[in-house]
């Protein structure tokens, strides 16, 4: 049976694995890539409270929850990627020195973290991310483990190289495998680590403690109908207490169950030397007492005010944007949204840090932000020009966020979702401070939003952002040939940040003209391009 | 690296003693044709693309007199941009493809099609229509090099300003270059032609900005001076170069010549330009490869061979 489990297990890693990998190749862009993560049921139950929404695409968790009371925490021991990839780290880790942590206490954890959560939730403020279990997992494989994968695969590439090329393999020669490279790693890392790391107390300490998922499955599977039985063989020789990788049997009293700790991993019925355990539909008789954890009212209430206390605070802090935000411009610099980004309280309250919309990016300029905006942005997506551009006809991040915190759109409404405004600093520009004649931001913009002038007293024609043109994609930021800080860049500036309705209604209302360059058919006619004005041919010496 | 590119001026040499000697033997089954002009430096078509290509590859001596039998060879066309053929910001996929299988008819053992893209490497391999052309000549020739580790460090020799550059590994391997440029106009650089586009075989473009580009171009071209020159001029565009969108002049020409200074000083002097006509020497860069002795700017000393179709 246990290799049974394991298969199972293996097989729902693999397709977690797969949907993401699914998510890093551009082109591919299901609605259901985000799977998993909606069938964490703390994360998408405190999202809903957090964000106040509801949506269709919850219903994974739904399920999930609904299947407590039917047949226990099989998710936890059979799906979730976190028990599985927490399983495979337990076994390098051995069984703990000690004695197994078993204390009731510990146990009552997980529900004050999880009450912890929903307080902050419900003042509106999500700190998911902390615990979400597939917060945590899909952000650990796919902004840590995936691009070191990427790495080594790039790196043995190259040692392949001469021998595509002596075999005359173009497609080995010329093989690029993307660079994904992401920012704060080793602080996702941290949170990875020490989940892993609590192995050196118990099996499955994450799942026992302190997972909110864990809690809430816990809350609804007090007495599943398809349960551990326990028939009248049993000798109370307490082998299945000791084993039970959730400490979910109390050996005092082998032949009881706590089944709200109990995720059907059925080690209890392998071990069992008089074949007394096996695992099926509830019976009348021997319905046994499932020894609960109690929790004082006071701890409860003190989680649910630390909660909360921290949410408030959260809110008073100098970068938040809640309410009136009070003197002074505050928001954080130079902090640009991805496209479609929710108003930033919105954004923050919905954002559950997984990572996708990061692994999804063609051009990787959505990167991880740390303590930059606030302990409520943490690990919050930022686009991140002088790494890539954001290409006006891609939306791969909204299409793969689960919570819509990044709203997915037409793409013909993609083009207008303005995210910040580029700004030239002259000091540091190549036409404009060393009279070179660079044209490189005019050359990549693809919105025709730079003009090049000839000023009085400059010798080359020298650039101009033309602001209603500009949609902050970060083109001329990526390409400008200046190093370190670009002399182009774009700011938050006028970015679009609205809840619901057409960006292209919204930008049309504020002024801007948001169009590309145009692709398909050549122009025959002369552009009135700002190239061609003043009769001037940019480029070629005087006569 | 020195001794790669001298091997290839020899066979460069080679080949123009060969022809020469071709030309004054072959006195009795050539009868009409004079020494002087047995091969022009410079060969125009007018045409279709196809048939332009060929025919202003064959004027200047046929692709026999570049490509050798089992030679590896590398194209590099313009392919750097999301712009569809019309658009004239990337090489014509038909004169691209042309040339690729010309090389293979002449028994090149390796054809490899690169540039370093701007826009997104695939987009613009399937927009310029370059990929989808090129696949029916051959599979995998067509590659966008955006990965660093594609190039090498190169040091070039003679250099005024770009003294070492990250060149991409297979122009390091190649035996024949051929350049094989859409005539555009260029914001920064006047024209963007054989020599300035050799800049998508280089990693780090940004430095040639910092530094001057007119000169960084000429540098450049001296590490990597083509075999063959191909201009694309079956339409200029005219105005809003490089990337355009700008004015597209429909010319129906193709421009071959084993100089690339030569070929692009004739597309500079044979279209019109923002509006205007300009001489070849109004573009800096084409004037400093001719003072380095890189190649020939001087049309009114060159032999140019016209053919309509």
């Amino acid at each position: 049976m246990i290799r049974f489990r394991q298969s199972v297990q293996l097989l729902f890693l693999a397709l977690f694995l797969l949907l993401l990998t699914a998510a890093s190749i551009s082109g591919i862009s299901m609605a259901s890539l985000d799977l998993f993560l909606l069938m964490d049921p703390s994360l998408v139950l405190l999202s809903a409270i957090s964000g106040r929404i509801v949506l269709l695409a919850f219903i994974p968790a739904l399920l999930v929850l609904i299947s407590g009371p039917l047949i226990g925490r099989v998710f936890c021991g059979y799906i979730c990627p976190m028990g599985t990839t927490l399983d495979g780290t337990d076994a390098l880790f051995g069984p703990p020195k000690k004695k197994f942590f078993s204390s009731a206490r510990l146990t009552g954890l997980k529900y004050l973290v999880l009450i912890f959560l929903t307080a902050s939730a419900l003042v509106g403020v999500s700190y998911i991310f902390f615990a979400a279990p597939l917060s945590l997992i899909t952000r650990a494989y796919g902004l840590v483990i995936f691009p070191l994968v990427s790495f080594i695969s790039r790196e043995v590439l190259d040692l392949a190289r001469p021998l595509g090329d002596w075999m005359d393999l173009g497609a080995i020669t010329f093989a690029q495998i993307r660079t994904i490279r992401f920012a704060t790693q080793f602080f996702i890392l941290l949170f990875f680590a020490t989940v892993i790391g609590m192995a050196i107390f118990s099996p499955r300490f994450w799942c026992r403690y302190l997972c909110p998922s864990g809690a809430l499955l816990a809350l609804v599977s007090k007495s599943p109908i398809v349960r551990r039985r326990v028939s009248d063989q049993c000798t109370q020789c307490g082998k299945c207490a000791r084993k039970c990788p959730m400490a979910a049997i109390d050996p005092a009293a082998p032949e009881t169950t706590r089944h709200s700790e109990c995720i059907v991993c059925r080690t209890c019925e392998a071990v069992c030397p008089e074949e007394a355990i096996s695992f099926g539909i509830r019976k009348r008789t021997g319905m046994l007492p499932t020894g609960g954890v109690s929790l004082e009212r006071r701890q409860l209430v003190s989680a649910g005010l630390i909660g909360a206390g921290t949410a408030v605070i959260s809110l008073t802090g100098l970068t938040s944007l809640y309410g009136k935000q009070g003197e002074g411009q505050v928001r954080t610099p130079g902090l640009v949204r991805p496209p479609g980004a929710l108003p930033e309280m919105a954004f923050l309250s919905r954002c559950v840090r997984c990572g996708e919309c990061m692994v999804a990016c063609p051009t990787n300029t959505l990167q991880p932000i740390w303590l930059k905006a606030g302990l409520p942005a943490v690990f919050s997506p930022a686009l991140t020009p002088r790494r890539g551009f954001c290409d006006p006809s891609c939306h791969e991040c909204g299409a793969v966020c689960p919570t819509d915190a990044i709203r997915p759109m037409s793409p013909l409404d993609r083009i207008w979702a303005k995210t910040g405004t580029a700004r030239i600093y002259r000091r540091k520009c190549l036409a404009w401070e060393f009279q070179k004649s660079c044209m490189v931001c005019d050359e990549v913009c693809p919105y025709d939003a730079i003009e090049f002038l000839k000023e009085e007293g400059s010798k080359v024609p020298v650039p101009h952002v033309l602001e209603h043109k500009c949609a902050g994609c970060g083109y001329c930021e990526h390409f400008c040939p200046v190093q370190h800080q670009a002399a182009i860049v774009v700011t938050p500036m006028d970015a679009l940040r609205i809840e619901k309705g057409s960006y292209e209604v919204e930008a049309k209302q504020k002024g801007f003209q948001l169009q590309l360059k145009p692709k398909g058919r050549g122009t025959a006619q002369p552009e009135a391009s700002s190239d061609a004005n003043q009769g001037e041919a940019p480029g070629f010496d005087p006569p | 690296m020195k001794r790669k590119f001298s091997r290839r001026d020899f066979i460069k040499l080679q080949a123009k003693y060969g022809l020469f000697m071709a030309a004054v033997t072959s006195g009795l089954y050539l009868p009409k044709i004079g020494i002087a002009s047995a091969v022009p430096d410079i060969g125009v078509a007018v045409g279709k693309p196809e048939a332009a290509t060929r025919a202003a590859v064959d004027l200047i001596g046929g692709i026999q007199s570049v490509v050798k039998a089992g030679h590896r060879v590398l194209i590099k066309p313009n392919m750097s941009f999301a712009r569809s053929p019309e658009q004239a910001s990337n090489t014509h996929p038909d004169v691209v493809k042309t040339i690729a299988a010309m090389c293979k008819e002449a028994g090149a053992s390796k054809i490899s099609i690169l540039d370093h893209t701007l826009s997104s490497a695939k987009v613009a391999v399937q927009m310029s229509g370059i990929g989808p052309a090129c696949e029916a000549i051959e599979k995998n020739m067509v590659h966008p090099i955006n990965d660093a580790n594609l190039y090498t460090p190169v040091r070039i020799d003679n250099a005024k300003s770009l003294t070492k550059t990250d060149v991409v590994k297979e122009a390091l391997k190649a035996d024949v270059l051929i350049a094989v440029p859409v005539a555009k106009s260029h914001s920064a650089t006047g024209v963007s032609l054989s020599m300035k586009g050799m800049m998508g075989l280089i990693y780090d473009r940004g430095i040639m900005h910092r530094l001057d580009l007119h000169e960084t171009i000429v540098d450049l071209a001296g590490l990597l001076k083509a075999d063959l020159t191909v201009i694309d001029a079956t339409r200029v565009l005219s105005t809003g170069g490089p990337g355009g969108p700008g004015k597209v002049i429909p010319k129906d020409t193709v421009i071959a010549s084993r100089d690339m200074v030569a070929a692009d000083a004739y597309a500079v002097a044979s279209f019109e330009w923002y509006g205007k006509r300009f001489k070849p020497d109004r573009v800096r860069h084409i004037r400093l490869a001719h003072e380095r002795g890189l190649g020939r700017a001087d049309l009114d000393n060159l032999s140019i061979k016209t053919v309509k179709l």
